[in-house]
């Protein structure tokens, strides 16, 4: 029982994760369990907003989350937290099995670009704590960032198809991504 | 140029790089501390942005990647031996220029390795250099059968490193067998062939010791030994 007034932090945090890869790295399977119920629905929702198919949505989970076990032990924590190394893989992962097999969407790049730019109604999503955070921040961003980030990060796709996609010139992308991505860190930074 | 290159770390970070360029990116952040830093926090902000989207999966999926998991075996830890290090000295240099491309790959959390790639051979700090470097907290402890282990942490580089040239000699059909320990669990290192060496490896989580049991010459699956010698590297 909580005491009234009391308002109830949950235990999460990132160094909650890297002390459960720790226990992942050894073996511990009781902590991979805790590690996939931590991760699973921000490697899930991430792999399902890139792939938008669910069955291929969760053979990506199963990938990410196997290749966490295969290489817990070589995590190296001088270089980041455990949390982002886990989503970079996940991202990876997805943005590869769209590479591989949606060559088909890319033809109708038009359909693509006006459905990333429309707001796009999130059915089923959770309100993760972060959610609204990241939401607000990405705000902050000027139209040509927030879609440059977007199609790449979302979609999959390159910068050289990103520039293409916007009739802008390639270094113009690849700034706005990189001051776009500044924005939204030096944004989340105080959150 | 290197302003140019500099400004690839967005679409980097993105995964938005055609695989020539994120080698040529790669490349550039060996040498550039600064884009190492915005990169790893670049990937912290996209990772964010990706947790936001989260989104239960079935229910029926965690039974199957935890199956998976199960069949599937772990990497090993990356762990040089000294001596490795000793007889190769001229290639040590090289190899460490090596590591760091793999490290600075890493930084990006090993992105080129996670695609189902054979693993590449990868080195990792030496000994001597966790007991050099600038943040390292180093410990000697008298073990149980009359010798020291000399023990250095470099929380920067997640690294600890056991030096072993003060353990006490060991007969022939014996050698001195690494573990983690955690929770009662043991894990096997490695084993220590030559003393004059030691063992890198990553610094272990909260709650898991080290430990060196004599083993029979080839190492045991489990310790079939007390502990020589235990060390809690929170209070190295």
């Amino acid at each position: 029982m909580s005491e009234p007034g009391l308002r109830l932090v949950p235990a999460q945090g990132p160094s909650d994760v890297d002390a459960l890869l720790g226990r992942v790295a050894l073996g511990d399977s009781g902590a991979f369990e805790a590690l996939y119920d931590e991760l699973s629905s921000a490697v899930f929702g991430l792999a399902r907003r890139v792939v938008r198919d669910p069955a291929r949505a969760e053979d990506v989970t199963q990938e990410v989350f196997l290749e966490v076990w295969r290489q817990a032990a070589r995590f190296d924590r001088g270089l980041g937290k455990a949390k982002t190394w886990v989503m970079t893989i996940a991202h990876r992962r997805a943005v590869d099995a769209v590479r591989r097999s949606e060559s088909a969407r890319r033809q109708e790049t038009r359909v693509v670009h006006q459905e990333v730019t429309a707001e796009e109604p999130v059915e089923g999503l959770i309100q993760a704590e972060e959610h609204g955070a990241v939401r607000e921040c990405m705000e902050t961003l000027t139209e040509l960032q927030l879609e440059s980030v977007r199609l790449a990060y979302f979609n999959g796709y390159t910068y050289n198809e990103v520039a293409t996609l916007l009739e802008k010139p390639l270094p113009t992308i690849k700034t706005r991504m990189r001051d776009g991505l500044i924005r939204l860190r030096d944004c989340l930074g105080g959150k | 140029m290197s302003t140019d290159l500099h400004t690839l770390s967005g679409a980097y970070v993105l995964h938005a790089l055609s695989d020539e360029e994120r080698a040529m990116f790669g490349q550039h952040l060996e040498e550039c501390q600064a884009c190492r830093d915005e990169v790893r926090e670049l990937a912290e902000t996209v990772s964010r942005m990706g947790a936001a989207e989260a989104t239960p999966p079935p229910a029926a999926l965690r039974a199957r990647v935890l199956a998976a998991a199960d069949r599937q075996p772990q990497l090993p830890p990356l762990v040089t031996p000294l001596e490795r290090a000793r007889t190769r000295r001229r290639l040590t240099r090289l190899a460490f220029a090596a590591a760091a491309v793999v490290v600075v790959a890493g930084s990006v959390f090993g992105i080129t390795r996670l695609q189902g790639h054979n693993e590449p051979p990868v080195a990792s700090p030496s000994v001597s250099q966790v007991f050099h470097a600038p943040d390292a907290k180093t410990l000697t402890v008298p073990t149980a059968n009359g010798g020291r282990l000399r023990v250095a942490l470099s929380p920067k580089s997640g690294r600890m490193a056991v030096a072993t040239s003060a353990l006490h000699p060991l007969a022939r059909q014996k050698v001195y067998q690494l573990w983690t320990l955690h929770n009662g669990l043991a894990t096997s290192v490695g084993l220590v062939h030559d003393l004059r060496g030691g063992k890198v490896m990553p610094i272990p989580a909260s709650g898991t010791k080290v430990a060196i049991t004599v083993e029979p010459a080839g190492g045991s699956a489990q310790p079939t030994t007390r502990p020589i010698v235990e060390v809690d590297p929170a209070k190295v």
